[in-house]
């Protein structure tokens, strides 16, 4: 008996698509999502202002030599600015803090209106702040973060929220909701459901290769089936 | 004109016509993805900047702050430590100079100083040093002149260290290029393998749509009650009983 090699690709094919139909349907369409939507406005870039270059008066600043006196094991003294301050910000073990620049004393933790007017002097839009929160658990959409963090967020359509250090007062990360519908996305693409993070979970590496002999199995289908067309013509 | 009739067969030519368009990019795009989803996540990105080592600054007394100038506007000093030595980044219009931070005296990042830093990340031996004009694909998310220091090890490592700050930029081993390649037959952007919001890939994955729709249409007209036969042969008759 002759093996009928185009019936066998397409039951294999028509088998492989029933597995992994509903998973390659999705790949398209959180793909098409991915790549329609640019990258920049899932990040939120248009959402916040970056800081303004301008220089410093070197004159009259404590020495930083006070700083790691204050906080030892610092790893980086940076100069910049809290409001329009000068302020020493020292990296160390227990998360970043903030000295007055000019007399070296460690800054107070910034409370809840200062909160506010820094989210407003970062934020773009025109919104008022809706909600400001001081979080000590992280929401999914801050997983990768470590909490304590200030979350402000503004009207809008798409809930533009700001998360704020709560020792220093920086922004730390810009969610809305294009973003949230991106990391839904992402999520379906990468078939990891719980952290959103793993690409190389057994359930994917199955379902992209089974996806893949089933593309291939088609492409040998499709040129046959042109063949046989021309065949016939002729 | 003829009418068009929303059959099976219409779906069925959609399908077609689609599939000989698209289908070798859907074709890559499945393999590249089985490639990526292979390829351990942790080799890959095995060291970025994030993972440079932090050095916790000696404490002493530290050149004076107001010295760093030198006449020009400064617009940012940072103080940190190379691991061997505390040093200020002073930042000014003309881009950051290096400054030791006890003396003041200024830095230049020569091989040595990248040798150093590309060590504390990989203690393989270096095999060769080169300095960088501008990033390369490697990387391409970082700017200006840098270091590229190759070490001898399983991986055909390759550190990156910023020549104006001596910053360790990024790692770079095999496993990475080879998903680079394939990451760039996925995003389609073969020249930058950067971007993957750019018109060529929204075109055909918008195309690609109607690849899998159709296709998973036609699965509903393609399989009968009979290819299932096979699955309630083997159910062993249903004993029904009432309840109530």
């Amino acid at each position: 008996m002759t093996i009928r090699w185009p019936l066998v690709i397409r039951r294999f094919h028509k088998w492989l698509a029933l597995l992994v139909g509903v998973q390659v349907l999705l790949w398209t369409l959180t793909g098409f999502y991915m790549v329609v939507v640019h990258i920049d406005t899932i990040h939120g870039d248009h959402l916040v202002r970056s800081p303004v270059v301008k220089p410093f008066d070197l004159a009259g600043l404590a020495s930083p030599s006070q700083i790691v006196a204050a906080v030892p094991g610092a790893s980086e003294i940076r100069l910049q600015r809290h409001f329009d301050t000068p302020v020493w910000r020292a990296e160390t073990p227990d998360g970043p803090r903030l000295f007055d620049a000019a007399s070296g004393r460690l800054l107070a933790d910034p409370t809840e209106a200062q909160i506010r007017a820094l989210a407003q002097r970062i934020y773009t839009g025109d919104g008022k702040i809706v909600s400001v929160q001081l979080l000590t658990t992280a929401p999914q959409e801050m997983q990768s973060r470590k909490p304590p963090f200030w979350q402000v967020e503004f009207e809008g359509w798409n809930r533009p929220t700001l998360y704020l250090s709560p020792k220093t007062g920086e922004l730390i990360s810009r969610r809305h909701a294009l973003w949230r519908v991106f990391d839904i996305a992402w999520m379906l693409h990468i078939m990891d459901y719980e952290e959103r993070t793993d690409v190389n979970n057994p359930l994917l590496r199955i379902a992209t290769w089974s996806a893949f002999a089933m593309a291939i199995s088609g492409a040998w289908l499709l040129v046959w089936s042109f063949k046989r067309r021309k065949k016939k013509k002729a | 004109m003829k009418k068009i009739r929303l059959t099976p067969l219409f779906f069925r030519r959609i399908h077609k016509w689609v599939g000989l368009i698209l289908g070798l990019q859907f074709v890559l795009w499945t393999l590249s993805g089985s490639v990526m989803a292979l390829l351990d996540k942790d080799e890959v990105a095995a060291h970025d900047h994030s993972m440079g080592h932090a050095h916790p600054l000696p404490e002493g007394a530290y050149f004076d702050v107001a010295a760093l100038s030198k006449g020009e506007p400064v617009q940012g000093v940072v103080l940190r430590d190379l691991g061997t030595r505390p040093v200020y980044e002073v930042r000014t219009e003309k881009g950051v100079r290096l400054v030791d931070a006890t003396d003041g005296a200024a830095i230049s990042v020569d091989e040595g100083l990248a040798r150093e830093v590309a060590s504390m990340m990989n203690e393989a031996p270096i095999r060769q040093v080169s300095l960088l004009p501008k990033s390369t694909l490697e990387t391409r998310d970082h700017e200006g002149r840098m270091w590229r220091v190759d070490f001898s090890d399983a991986e055909n490592s390759s550190a990156y260290v910023a020549a104006d700050t001596a910053r360790f930029i990024v790692m770079r081993g095999d496993t990475w290029r080879t998903w680079d390649f394939f990451w760039m037959l996925h995003n389609m952007d073969y020249l930058e393998r950067k971007s993957f919001n750019h018109p060529l890939i929204i075109f055909v994955a918008f195309g690609t749509l109607w690849l899998s729709g159709t296709g998973f249409y036609l699965l509903f007209k393609s399989f009968s009650r009979a290819d299932f036969r096979w699955l309630r042969r083997r159910k062993k008759p249903v004993v029904r009983t009432l309840t109530n």
